[in-house]
């Protein structure tokens, strides 16, 4: 399973998105406002996510900014982290 | 009283900012007069300033949405009376705030109590959420945690046209703490999960909500329902800091002690939803308001936080000019 199409997965697991299934998600769709609709407060849960399930650390705001735009960018963060 | 009000409890909040306190004008006669006769001069003036305020009614009401549900059997001459007590406590707050940066850190005298508490919980180096409210000098809590070597994060939302100066402004020098703007980028949640993963304080006011109200879970508070912010508790869940209830209070002149109230540990894992915090704001909301019970004068809200809640009282007070 790729880093993007698990990371789906654990966002609709671990943040109970109701009514949303894996393949609705595109890979460029906003992670914040609109598009997957999160919002503020699941940015502190995305984190935990991330860590727990890949390992990685989104350690600060200069890391965090970039990555946090879409699934891609939060992916390719992932898996340059992993590299 | 707060349920004919059609105006929603976000719109009243934002009508209540230090803006509404008097013009730049007005501050700035209180600075000189601090410069030319200290505390006493200032601390005179005030309390002539106040009493002509409070006869205004539109005054009286702002402080009636506070004191009707903690003093609810007050007649009109005990709420005046209320109502004068805490403008002036609010009033000296601000006087004693602009004392220690004009005249000096040694005006005011701050007392921090069980600080092994305080230093227990940092010892387990997940960070520490301190959640104060508007009560008391805040800025003289923190200065009083100024002996510890651990940074401290303020979440601190500074209105725009605020003419109302902090202590550092008035002595002109840099912040000492690092302020975190929730305006910022995802409302600062990842500077905040950034300092706590430091093992650093983050400082909140739990009793008002910033923006967004989604943000808020309703307990109760003094006989009626409020909104109050669970993104605290959120924080501590998703990193495991623990959260300290840490409140001010002035004890005389040039006196503040800051005392903890209650320690809460939010477990991990709670997930997204926000009903599974409401047990930890009812704990905070219980602590204030056994704070507002021994310093009834001492939370400085003047706005209505029971929009959707009702007692039964008068709705307004009635103009006593």
């Amino acid at each position: 399973m790729s880093v993007k199409e698990k990371l789906k997965r654990v966002l609709i697991e671990d943040l109970n998105l109701e009514d949303v299934e894996p393949d609705e998600i595109t890979d460029d769709m906003a992670l914040f406002g609109d598009g997957l609709g999160l919002d503020s407060l699941d940015a502190v849960e995305l984190v935990v996510i991330v860590q727990k399930h890949f390992g990685v650390e989104i350690k600060d705001m200069e890391e965090g900014r970039p990555a946090l735009q879409t699934i891609s960018t939060l992916a390719k963060f992932i898996e340059e982290r992993l590299a | 009283m707060p349920s004919s009000d059609p105006r929603s409890e976000q719109e009243s909040r934002r009508e209540w900012t230090s803006r509404s306190i008097g013009s730049s004008w007005q501050h700035q006669i209180f600075y000189l007069l601090i410069r030319c006769g200290g505390r006493r001069a200032a601390y005179l003036l005030l309390s002539l300033v106040v009493f002509y305020y409070v006869l205004l009614p539109s005054v009286r009401v702002k402080c009636h949405h506070y004191l009707a549900r903690r003093f609810p059997q007050a007649g009109r001459w005990a709420q005046f009376k209320n109502s004068y007590r805490l403008t002036l406590g609010l009033g000296k707050v601000l006087v004693d705030r602009a004392l220690v940066g004009i005249l000096g850190p040694g005006q005011i005298k701050g007392k921090l109590h069980d600080k092994q508490a305080l230093l227990d919980l940092l010892a387990e180096n997940k960070g520490l959420i301190l959640i104060n409210a508007h009560v008391g000098c805040w800025q003289v809590a923190m200065s009083a945690l100024g002996g510890m070597e651990t940074p401290i994060n303020l979440l601190m939302q500074r209105e725009e046209g605020d003419i109302d100066r902090h202590y550092f402004e008035h002595a002109g020098i840099e912040c000492p703490y690092r302020i975190i703007d929730p305006r910022g980028f995802l409302g600062g949640a990842l500077e905040m999960v950034e300092v706590l993963k430091r093992g650093e304080v983050l400082s909140v006011m739990g009793d008002r909500m910033l923006g967004n109200d989604r943000n808020g879970v309703d307990v109760d508070f003094l006989g009626g329902k409020v909104r109050m912010p669970f993104s605290a508790y959120k924080l501590a869940s998703a990193t495991g800091a623990p959260i300290l209830v840490l409140f001010s209070y002035k004890t005389g002149a040039d006196t503040y002690e800051l005392r903890p109230w209650r320690t809460i540990h939010v477990p991990g894992g709670l997930g997204r939803g926000k009903d599974v915090f409401v047990p930890y704001v009812d704990e905070f909301a219980k602590a204030l308001e056994t704070f507002c019970r021994e310093h009834p004068f001492q939370f400085f809200n003047f706005f209505d936080m029971w929009q959707n809640g009702a007692i039964e009282s008068d709705p307004e007070p009635d103009p006593i000019t």
